[in-house]
């Protein structure tokens, strides 16, 4: 149906629009079914949320009727323009927006109300395919990766003073795009390690951190290099020089020395003969080690600061909730409580569509918007949320393959951001609703209510759907 | 390329491992902790209790003498009320509480929860309701609960009273929650569980501000209130009424027995107190003051108290004479102002030598003493313990010295001292002159008045009874207990009854007879008084009888604390319930006023306070 102008494209993927379709239905009941109030006058309430986004998934598929059938050329064209336009529209939210929540980051424009940062991830998505799709691009080359900083800097600024933390933490879903095409790995081992520091920093003593690091970073360290005997030595000498250190300033010289500072003045010593043997046997790989190791250790010291002093309130306290540290069902951890409830009462089929007495008498908070998720789980039940996700599955590794089927790079680095996308949003929004994840305010594609966010969705799908029809 | 493609492997490896960690989780909570499920019910189900309306209790002639009547308790829902305040004094003066009282009721309703409701006041009257919703009063509304009404006022202690069920009746029986009441005493408490009903949930669905929107799944879930199954009392309102009146400014006990059956006809604990004391709002303070009054109104004398027989018990050594063949009721004994052997027994002055008869009629001590002697000095048993044994024997077989199994729970043994007691106070060396004061029902013995009542009953019947009961029908059951329609049997024949029958209708209708005074012409009334010494002051004053002589249709036992003769108080009221029982009026007007206006000191009572 929406590709019927499309005669001449008929390569257009055509199972990955049926998903987003069903995607779309799907999350319609289910906002229907958020808002359901049975007590409300028999008919259908255009003014309602449902009826409201109703009109938006119309306006939707007209607009991904007229991507499907304009020239693709256009869309490479375009890109500039477009990313310029949606940054100024974004840029304008600071002056004339309207503040929704503690954010400025909506336009009014008479009945409806826009959130152009929704629309700046398809001007990002779209400029930087074309900026790295350039024959001198390189992502070794520092300045075409000062270029690519500038293209999400610049929007991500925006958004983070508008502030809508949620809608800037978005911006990292490039990070799959940019492994497709071949940023350096240790930017994501660096990435896994302070996740895992920071979190561990809260069940671990210090010193214990330590020696874990140490540990993680020797034995990565002998698998990569295949050197497991030096290796084993080297532990054995850490623990035990550290060990001798810290009896013999304790219980001999009758000096005070925590072992934390012990093991670092072992560590940090042993660098050096550390650094020699790995010239000597020219395993270069080692110095990064050395410095993933110095790093991790630095910032595990500077966990707290940054966790009390460039953390908000409510986000300390999400975070605090979702390791298990602090639990307060009645403030903070409410939501989520109160979320898991709703999705775990579903059971395996659900209680059944408009049955859901969590979700229809508001006991879970923005259940249309942030938490719409909960209606599938508590109405659907397993049953429900597994095909749900599965559908988001397919969609995102049908994108995947799209920009893997033979093409220019352009089409490849959109089709992948897009994936980025939608893979970020789904896991961050459901892992937020069964408590995997902390509460970050951001919409699960095609569900939550709000017109900008279905139509922006929408527009990225159906860009790549475009980009990827009528080849050869 | 190799890289690429592996890159592009590792991509899609991470999403599915992304999603497959998803699914895990939901499989989790979804299907395998089923804490969630019931989170959701305690958010979304409100398990609403109705409160069945208690049963009702009649008298034997389908008189009201407990009602449940409609009561409602206010309650608060801290969150719903109006921000801007309300009119407090108005509620306060409705709800019939201070302003202090309803802060403090609406801070620890805060406490409790602010979602919930919670009780602020209970049992307010109609009127208040009526008046509560007349005012628009946010966040409070009222409950309909039942509470107890007493038309007749009579019959405190024997009806007992309803009070708020503590822990430990929660932890006994499972079907009390916090705030539900029940019996505490009498009848209330025997029948708990027939006159509470059943108490019914209503499952209701509420939205997040505890608003009910539905019924939950169309009330599959709920179930039905059965109401209290109502009573029908053996008690005949008009001669409890009576007899409370009668007994106004004494210290005692009325029990009458029906004897053809063992209903109990009237229970007279005195004082009393007017059972609407301990219903509403001054129930607290009221309760306290019958607490702490020394005459203990709260106490059910005529099934709690023991006391000394006295004279009246001399009819059962007179049964047992006969039954043993040691007495024959022409045999006559002489008395000159009492019994001589041993330490002695005094007696009053009359003529001697008297036979069976007379003696009952005149309650001549030392007849009863020859005829104790005979009795456990029979040589048929070898030996004065071996024929104590027997005599014992005989005695609780008129259902002393043991619980009769009446439905009151709190009913008094009595008690008849038996062989070890004598041996061991005595060290083993006793006979039957060391235990002469039983002869006329004094010393050790100790029995209750409902236990008088029955003896006067067994001796209207010649030789059996019915066990004692106060309720005549369970509403919606064909029967009671099958043990209240049993005959139990003395160890006394029949026919040995007639000369002490003989002698009780003499001591009512004979010059010189103990009785006289509680003679009603053409009633033919037998009766014997007593006399019983005690400890606590003067004798007290009692009289046990029935009437007609032939199929009698009463027996009563009337005990006066401390009233001196039975013949002075208690046999005159005796027979003005006899009269008022079996003629339904009274001729003497001038006694009943008599009797009331006897107001009898009890400085062993009034002294404690």
């Amino acid at each position: 149906m929406i590709g019927a102008g499309s005669t001449k494209n008929n390569r257009a993927d055509w199972l990955s629009v049926l998903v987003f379709i069903a995607l779309m239905v799907i999350g319609w009941a289910n906002i229907y079914a958020a808002v359901y109030d049975e007590t409300a006058t028999a008919g259908f309430a255009w003014g309602s949320q449902y009826g409201m986004q109703l009109i938006w998934i119309c306006v939707s598929l007209l607009v991904a009727g007229v991507i499907l059938l304009i020239d693709k050329i256009y869309i490479h064209q375009w890109t500039y323009p477009i990313y310029v336009v949606l940054f100024l529209l974004l840029l304008s939210t600071l002056v004339i927006g309207k503040e929704v929540n503690g954010a400025k980051a909506w336009l009014v424009l008479g009945p409806v109300s826009l959130q152009p940062a929704e629309f700046m991830k398809f001007g990002v998505s779209l400029a930087l395919a074309r900026y790295m799709s350039e024959y001198s691009f390189s992502l070794r080359n520092p300045s075409s990766l000062l270029g690519v900083g500038l293209l999400m800097a610049l929007p991500m600024g925006v958004i983070m003073l508008q502030p809508d933390m949620g809608s800037a933490i978005v911006y990292c879903s490039f990070l799959v795009m940019f492994y497709r095409e071949g940023l350096n790995e240790w930017v994501y081992y660096i990435l896994c390690v302070v996740v895992g520091v920071f979190i561990l920093s809260f069940f671990l003593t210090s010193s214990v951190l330590v020696l874990l690091l140490l540990l993680v970073c020797v034995v990565w360290q002998a698998i990569a290099n295949r050197n497991p005997r030096e290796s084993v030595i080297y532990l054995a000498a850490v623990l035990l020089i550290s060990g001798a250190l810290y009896f013999g300033m304790n219980y001999l010289l009758m000096k005070e020395l925590t072992y934390y500072s012990a093991l670092l003045w072992t560590i940090i010593p042993s660098l050096l003969p550390v650094a020699i043997y790995a010239f000597r046997e020219r395993l270069y790989s080692i110095y990064a080690f050395m410095m993933l190791l110095v790093g991790a250790i630095f910032f595990s010291s500077a966990v707290d600061y940054v966790f009390n002093d460039m953390l908000a309130i409510h986000q300390q306290k999400r975070i605090l909730d979702l390791l298990g540290i602090e639990q307060d069902t009645q403030n903070w951890g409410y939501n989520v409580n109160q979320s898991k409830i709703a999705i775990g009462s579903g059971g395996f089929s659900g209680k059944g569509f408009l049955e859901g007495t969590q979700t229809k008498y508001d006991f879970v908070p923005e259940q249309s918007t942030d938490f719409i998720f909960c209606t599938v789980g508590e109405e659907w039940g397993f049953v429900g949320t597994t095909i749900v996700l599965a559908l988001f599955a397919v969609l995102i590794l049908r994108l995947m393959r799209m920009g893997e089927r033979q093409g220019e790079p352009f089409k490849r680095i959109y089709c992948y951001s897009v994936a980025g996308i939608f893979l970020f949003h789904v896991a961050i929004n459901v892992g937020m609703t069964i408590g995997l994840l902390p509460v970050i305010g951001i919409p699960l594609p095609l569900f939550s209510y709000g017109g900008s966010s279905l139509l922006a969705f929408t527009v990225l799908f159906f860009v790549a759907v475009k980009l990827d029809s009528g080849e050869e | 390329m190799m890289e690429k493609q592996k890159r592009v492997f590792t991509l899609r490896l991470v999403v599915v491992a992304i999603f497959l960690v998803i699914i895990f989780r939901l499989f989790h909570i979804q299907i395998i902790d089923n804490s969630y499920k019931e989170a959701a019910d305690n958010n979304a189900l409100r398990y609403e209790v109705q409160h069945p309306p208690r049963g009702e209790i009649y008298d034997r002639n389908g008189e009201f003498l407990a009602q449940s009547v409609a009561s409602y308790d206010l309650m608060v829902t801290p969150r719903e009320m109006s921000r801007d305040g309300f009119d407090t004094v108005t509620l306060c003066r409705i709800a019939g509480i201070s302003k202090e009282r309803l802060e403090r009721e609406l801070k620890r309703a805060n406490n409790y929860s602010r979602r919930r409701a919670s009780v602020i006041v209970k049992q307010m009257p109609i009127e208040s309701k009526l008046l509560f919703d007349e005012g628009n009063y946010k966040g409070f509304h009222t409950v309909y609960r039942t509470q107890r009404s007493y038309p007749r006022k009579i019959a405190g202690s024997l009806l007992g009273y309803i009070g708020e069920v503590d822990d430990a009746d929660i932890e006994r029986d499972p079907y009390y929650r916090s705030g539900d009441y029940k019996g505490f005493s009498g009848i209330e408490s025997a029948y708990e569980e027939v006159l509470r009903g059943v108490k019914g949930t209503k499952v209701q669905v509420v939205d997040v501000h505890g608003t009910v929107k539905e019924s939950y799944k169309q009330g599959q879930y709920d179930t039905p209130l059965v109401p209290g199954v109502a009573l029908t009392s053996s008690i005949d309102a008009e001669l409890q009424a009576f007899g409370e009146e009668l007994m106004e400014g004494k210290v005692g006990s009325i029990v009458a027995i029906e004897p053809s059956t063992g209903e109990i006809l009237m229970m007279v604990s005195s004082p009393g107190y007017d059972p609407d004391q301990l219903v509403g709002r001054e129930r607290g303070n009221n309760y306290m003051d019958l607490l702490n009054n020394p005459r203990r109104p709260l106490y059910n004398r005529a099934v709690m108290t023991r006391y000394p027989p006295g004279s009246t018990f001399k009819l059962v050594n007179g049964l047992i004479g006969l039954q043993e063949g040691v007495l024959v009721p022409s045999q006559k004994y002489p008395c000159h102002g009492g019994y001589t052997i041993g330490r002695g027994v005094k007696c009053h002055d009359h003529y001697s030598p008297l036979a069976l008869e007379p003696a009952v009629a005149t309650s001549c001590n030392a007849y009863f003493c020859y005829v104790l002697r005979n009795i456990l000095d029979n040589p048929k048993y070898g030996s004065v313990k071996n024929g104590f044994d027997k005599w014992e024997e005989y005695v609780r077989s008129f259902g002393f010295g043991r619980k009769l199994g009446s439905d009151f729970l709190s009913e008094y043994g009595g008690y008849v001292p038996d062989r070890e007691y004598y041996d061991k106070t005595y060290r083993g060396s006793w006979n039957s002159l060391t235990v002469i004061s039983l002869a006329i029902g004094q010393g050790e013995l100790g029995c209750s008045p409902l236990q008088m009542a029955n003896l006067a009953a067994i001796v209207a019947n010649r030789g059996y009874y019915y066990i004692p009961h106060v309720i005549k029908k369970i509403e919606g059951q064909d029967s009671l207990d099958m043990k209240y329609y049993e005959k139990h049997y003395t160890m006394v024949d029949s026919k040995h009854f007639d000369p002490i029958v003989q002698g009780m209708y003499d001591a009512v209708h004979t010059e010189g007879g103990t009785g006289r005074v509680a003679d009603v012409p053409g009633l033919e009334v037998c009766g014997k008084t007593g006399t019983a010494q005690n400890p606590h002051g003067k004798d007290h004053s009692t009289f046990l009888s029935f009437a007609p002589r032939n199929n009698p249709k009463i027996a009563i036992s009337v005990y006066v604390e401390n009233g001196g003769f039975g013949s002075t108080v208690a046999a005159p009221i005796a027979g003005l319930i006899i009269e008022k029982y079996l003629t339904g009026s009274i001729e003497r007007t001038w006694l009943v006023d008599q009797i009331k206006n006897t107001r009898i000191s009890y400085p062993n009572y009034d002294r404690s306070r």
